[in-house]
């Protein structure tokens, strides 16, 4: 079980989106993804995208203002 | 109570072992300190402006951004994501708000239509700009600049608010766009052919306020309608 | 395995084994139940846009005008204009659009939108302020930079010559039952589609 950290920091709405879904695409299903985000758009937009794509997903805020994304690909 | 800040999951098993979150002094003695010099704004904004309406409109922004950081509206993302990602969360939203200011505006109107008797009256209270070429041309234009920009007018604004440097430079070059459109007004307004004032109200021109609130409502709805199918479709 | 025991939740329940496993901390103020509901997660899509339409009813409703972003953008260009040495009270597009701009006393303190853009700023910092999120987010790359001036000077160039923006025209002029309005609408779709793969082309 693969787990791959994807660095979105300072990167503006959608590109941490867009980055999570090419990279997603690479990952086999169980594999985890943690995407590191400041964008307060993406901690909405990008779990809201996982469970709608099926995939389970955990947000966290890891420090002031960042989050992690763990998107756990679905099969 | 004595709990991290615990993760919000769609699954009841943890995928990984916590992250606990780094220890920072609290924010909060610096958003007491905001308040107390938005406050001291509006007091001067009502003594140096010398009407107390202009403490109320001071009031309403700094709420606007309250209520836009908040939910994390994003007018950007409501016109660019069904294209880009599938989703209309947004889209949908806007399309709600859009209903609530209808009603709000619509009441307004209708009252302004029973106390004077003329449609004419009513017309004041509504937002009227010019309609025509110009009107697709811009927004087009401004659209696609919003979407580059990571942000449309309230949406820079906004990011500004939250420290996002990128925006901080958007805001002079949006200022300067617009410096420059409105310098250069006698050119397009040449070009395609723009009327300075004006605009068509639909009580006026569909034969009062009720075919107009059907057609707008109407509208309304059907575009909800659209997103909604839309947003399903794609969910991938 | 994990899709059959999916469930979505939006609010703060917790995994037990993530809670137990996480350990006690000090409860601060922060984590006081209602404070995280209402200042520290956030709120629906839907609640933004019903209290911000309400806003703008309000605004409407106090000052017969509704709220709008750019046109105060082009005050300010033209205010700078002035303080370069320029005159900007010279311009058509003041005398023939706009011609509040040229009204004696006429300034950003008694200029609605410019107070309402400059609130917006102060209260969305309030706000990440209140949910202690607030970080600086530094620009990354020549892209965003690009990005950004071209962005900004599309934005402002096409919000005059559509006489206004996603406020103005849309989120104001929509609901005041101005034809201009859904033009707007369906322009912006447009514009942001092409935004979109240029966007994606060039600035990812």
């Amino acid at each position: 079980m693969a787990e791959k950290t994807l660095d979105c920091l300072g990167e503006a709405c959608p590109v941490p989106l867009i980055r999570t879904q090419k990279a997603i695409a690479e990952l086999a299903p169980g594999d985890l993804l943690v995407v590191q985000i400041d964008h307060s758009c993406a901690m909405k937009n990008i779990p809201e995208w996982a469970d709608k794509a099926g995939h389970n997903y955990e947000i966290q805020e890891v420090d002031d203002g960042q989050w992690e994304i763990v998107i756990e690909k679905a099969a | 109570m004595t709990t991290a800040i615990e993760p919000r999951s769609n699954v009841r098993r943890p995928l990984r072992p916590p992250v606990t979150r780094k220890e920072r002094a609290s924010q909060l003695p610096w958003a007491l300190g905001l308040f107390a010099l938005i406050v001291a704004a509006g007091v001067y904004i009502v003594r140096a402006g010398g009407s107390p309406k202009l403490g109320f409109i001071w009031v309403v922004g700094v709420a606007l951004g309250l209520a836009l950081q908040r939910s994390r509206f994003c007018f950007t993302a409501a016109m660019r994501d069904p294209v880009l990602t599938g989703s209309t969360s947004l889209t949908k939203a806007v399309v709600a708000g859009l209903a609530v200011g209808t009603v709000g505006f619509s009441a307004i109107q209708l009252g302004a239509y029973f106390k004077a008797g003329q449609l004419a009256d009513a017309a004041k209270l509504a937002a009227l700009e010019p309609v025509g070429l110009h009107t697709v041309v811009g927004g087009a234009l401004f659209g696609a600049g919003a979407v580059i920009a990571g942000g449309c007018a309230s949406g820079t604004l906004m990011r500004m608010g939250e420290g996002f440097l990128q925006q901080w430079l958007v805001l002079p070059f949006f200022v300067l766009g617009s410096a420059l459109g409105a310098v250069t007004w006698p050119v397009w307004k040449a070009a395609l052919r723009v009327a300075p004032s004006g605009g068509v109200w639909l009580p006026a021109a569909l034969g009062g306020f009720l075919p107009a609130l059907l057609v707008q409502f109407g509208l309304l709805l059907a575009v909800w309608l659209l997103a909604d199918w839309w947003g399903r479709r794609h969910a991938s | 395995m994990a899709l059959a025991q999916r469930e979505v939740e939006e609010n703060d329940s917790v995994p037990a084994a993530v809670a137990a496993a996480a350990g006690p901390r000090k409860a601060t103020w922060r984590d006081h139940e209602t404070y995280r509901a209402l200042l520290v997660q956030p709120w629906t899509y839907v609640t933004g846009a019903v209290i911000l339409a309400l806003l703008n009813i309000a605004l409407v409703a106090a000052t017969g005008k509704g709220w709008g972003v750019t046109t105060s953008l082009a005050y300010w260009g033209a205010w700078i204009w002035g303080a370069l040495g320029g005159d900007p009270h010279r311009w058509a597009y003041f005398a023939e659009v706009k011609p509040a701009f040229n009204a004696p006393g006429f300034g950003l303190l008694s200029d609605p939108g410019s107070l309402t853009n400059l609130g917006i700023v102060a209260g969305a910092l309030l706000a990440v302020l209140l949910a202690g999120q607030f970080r600086i987010k530094r620009l990354k790359s020549r892209r965003q930079v690009s990005a950004a001036v071209l962005g900004g000077l599309a934005m402002g160039l096409g919000a005059r010559i559509a006489f206004g923006c996603n406020i103005g025209d849309l989120f104001t002029g929509l609901p005041s039952m101005s034809l201009h309005g859904w033009v707007f609408l369906v322009s912006i779709f447009l514009g942001a589609a092409a935004g979109s793969r240029l966007l994606v082309k060039y600035f990812i």
